[in-house]
């Protein structure tokens, strides 16, 4: 049996992982995963935080939930990433700046 | 009245301005009628003094008054009696001019501000008309404004005139910070210490050398003679120069003994040069403009020795002789210059030496001439001769038993009178003896009546009786009247001076072919050029030392202040563009900054978006951790 702690610190290290991808890299696609990352690492957070109780199953059930809500924004997002793509003939989000000043 | 005369010639049109040929005579008559009766009133009465109130300044009352006795009615008949006659004669003298509307209206204020020095009981006031006179005397002489030696002697009468008055002011000053007061009368009740006595007579002595045409500042007058012959007749024989003489002797008692000296002195050089000056002009009214400054000059020695009384009595006979001459030598003038302008010759008809031979064209005119001659050389039985005898008299009695300088002045007074009589005659042989000159192809005709009229008035005025019954003695009415009490006689003086005179007129008929043309008389000794000497070159040295300075120095005050101004100015420039101009910029640049800061959070950068969303949290829950 692991102590919490060590799926709290793994969970922050995921999430700290993903924010910086979503942050830093340049393709949506790769920023789409971190977005998955993050999400994996509040799913870790859910499942460990239930080991403390075990009689009770919500967080698993959140678990699941999150994960179910995942897979359709991947689908949702990709669908948005290629009609993006279509539309400006790119993938990467900082040409996409029709709301910014004309540089 | 002849305010009121210069009032209507002022009001007036162009049109009518022969109303005024009229007009102007008959107020000047109506005023000599008026001073006839108070002459006649106040004549050895007690002296009429009024004054009242005139305005204050400061708390000090200053009042003006007029005050009339015997010399001031005396006077006050003098000059409306000549004025009337000058009137009438110039309506003659000055038909056809076109100025004669001003000419009139400047004949009345001269009158009327010389009535106002006559009648005046107050220094001040006697200072303001004084000055008037000055004025219309200036306007008078330029009245032909358009011959540059008019203008010329319009503006140095004028000039000295005001130098002379600056010596008036002087002792106007003196007189109201030791005294207090400008009345005539209470001045002569008053003691006054001997050296502000001495100071304001002098400055006042000064005034009258400068109206009197006294030396040195005598050279206006004979340059004074471009004005019309008229006006000479009224300004400078009869009113304006002996208002000086009569200044001096209303003013009697303020002169010391130290001034009396130097009026002496001054008349007597007067009197010479004037003489001697008269021999050698060839001019007419010039020889007799510098009779009337020697003439001046007996007058001011009358009052040196101490009797104001001879000096007017001198006044009195001067002025209806001098200005009967002066009208004489104005209608030769006009005549002449009429029958000229009829045969068209052009010659200088004041030159003696174009004229000569007149006595069969102008037979009035040369009887004329010869009475009034006769007074001015004094000969026996004219008014001139008891009126020079009374000079004599008080210069011998003067001079005292012991012979010092002032048997000088006593041998002076004498030549004077014996060049009065040599330059008289050799006038009145050069124009009505002799063989005509220039005049030999003219057909003269008399002056007017209207002209001739006031010339024999005044050649009437003549004669012995206007003085005394007695026509070797001046004790006559006037003189008493004058001068009551005190009584000396030379029994000796009267043969004396007839011998003297009669000598006189020798000598000028012996020399009557020959002529002085010395350049030095004929300048009157160069006295302009003297003044020039002293006072004009030193004048314009000093102001080329002052126009140095002020280039140098307050130019150079100012060139600085202005580069100090502009330096200031530099200074306040970069001030406001860098500290004022810089504050707003840098606000405008702040903001701009501060805008485009914030702008940068919306960039339209989803990944910026989300960054800065995290960090917010982040420092949120660091915030709410802490």
């Amino acid at each position: 049996m692991f102590p919490t702690a060590h799926f709290i610190f793994l969970g922050a290290i995921l999430f700290s992982i993903g924010i910086t991808i979503v942050v830093v890299k340049r393709n949506m696609i790769i920023v789409l995963l971190g977005i998955e990352l993050m999400l994996n690492a509040s799913v870790l957070n859910l499942v460990a935080f239930n080991q403390i109780h075990p009689q009770h199953i919500d967080g698993q059930m959140f678990g699941l939930f999150v994960i179910v809500i995942a897979v359709c924004e991947a689908a949702v997002g990709l669908a948005i990433i290629i009609q993006v793509y279509r539309y400006y003939q790119t993938s990467i989000p900082e040409d996409v700046n029709e709301l910014g000043e004309r540089g | 009245m002849p305010f009121v005369s210069f009032l209507i010639s002022f009001i007036i049109s162009e049109k009518y301005s022969w109303i005024l040929s009229f007009i102007a005579p008959f107020l000047s008559l109506l005023s000599a009628f008026g001073a006839v009766v108070v002459l006649i009133e106040t004549w050895n009465e007690q002296p009429i003094a009024m004054h009242w109130n005139w305005f204050s300044v400061a708390g000090i009352q200053f009042t003006a008054g007029i005050l009339i006795d015997n010399l001031s009615a005396l006077m006050l008949m003098i000059v409306t009696l000549i004025s009337f006659l000058v009137h009438v004669y110039s309506t003659g003298y000055m038909a056809g001019d076109s100025n004669i509307r001003t000419y009139f209206g400047m004949l009345g204020f001269f009158t009327f501000a010389m009535l106002g020095i006559v009648v005046a009981g107050n220094l001040l006031l006697i200072f303001i008309f004084w000055e008037l006179v000055g004025f219309s005397s200036y306007m008078l002489i330029g009245h032909w404004q358009y011959k540059p030696e008019a203008a010329d002697a319009a503006k140095r009468a004028f000039i000295f005139n005001r130098i002379g008055d600056t010596g008036f002011l002087i002792s106007l000053m003196v007189l109201w910070t030791t005294c207090g007061t400008f009345d005539l009368n209470a001045l002569a009740s008053q003691p006054l210490s001997q050296t502000w006595s001495s100071v304001a007579a002098l400055g006042i002595f000064c005034g009258v050398a400068g109206k009197s045409a006294q030396f040195p500042l005598f050279s206006w007058l004979p340059k004074a003679m471009e004005g019309p012959t008229p006006v000479s007749a009224l300004i400078h024989a009869a009113t304006m120069v002996a208002a000086g003489v009569f200044l001096l002797a209303r003013v009697f008692f303020l002169l010391t003994p130290v001034v009396l000296d130097i009026i002496i002195i001054a008349g007597s050089i007067t009197a010479l040069a004037g003489a001697l000056a008269a021999l050698a002009q060839v001019d007419i009214k010039r020889i007799l403009a510098f009779s009337t400054i020697s003439q001046l000059g007996l007058m001011v020695m009358a009052i040196g020795a101490g009797s104001p009384s001879a000096a007017i009595l001198h006044l009195f006979a001067h002025a209806f002789f001098k200005a009967c001459l002066f009208l004489s030598a104005g209608a030769v003038i006009h005549t002449l210059h009429q029958a000229q302008h009829q045969s068209h010759m052009d010659f200088d008809v004041q030159d003696i030496r174009n004229l000569g031979g007149l006595r069969k064209k102008l037979p009035f005119t040369f009887f004329m001439f010869v009475i009034s001659g006769a007074a001015l050389a004094g000969l026996p039985l004219f008014t001139g001769f008891a009126s020079k005898e009374a000079i004599l008299d008080v210069i011998i009695l003067w001079k005292g038993p012991v012979m010092t300088w002032r048997w000088l002045i006593l041998v002076s007074a004498f030549g004077v009178t014996f060049l009065t009589a040599v330059y008289t005659f050799r006038m009145i042989w050069g124009i009505f003896y002799g063989k005509e000159n220039a005049t030999a192809g003219l057909t003269v005709s008399e002056a007017p009546p209207v002209m001739r009229a006031p010339m024999f008035l005044l050649a009437v005025a003549c004669i012995w009786i206007g003085i005394s019954i007695n026509p070797l003695d001046y004790n006559g009415w006037i003189y008493n009247g004058l001068h009551p009490g005190k009584d000396f006689h030379f029994n000796f003086l009267a043969p004396l001076s007839a011998g003297w005179v009669a000598l006189a007129l020798w000598i000028a008929y012996w020399s009557k072919e020959r002529s002085f043309s010395s350049s030095l008389l004929l300048n009157a000794f160069h006295t302009d050029r003297l003044i020039n000497a002293i006072i004009e070159r030193p004048a314009f040295q000093l102001a080329g030392i002052s126009s140095r300075f002020d280039k140098k120095w307050i130019d150079g005050v100012l060139h600085t202040a202005a580069y100090l101004q502009l330096i200031v100015a530099h200074v306040t420039g970069w001030v406001d563009r860098g500290l004022v101009d810089g504050s707003v910029n840098a606000i405008a640049w702040m903001t701009k900054e501060l805008g485009s800061f914030t702008r940068s959070f919306q960039g339209g950068k989803i990944q910026l978006y989300i960054f800065w969303t995290v960090f917010t949290i982040i420092i949120f829950i660091i915030w709410t951790l802490l």
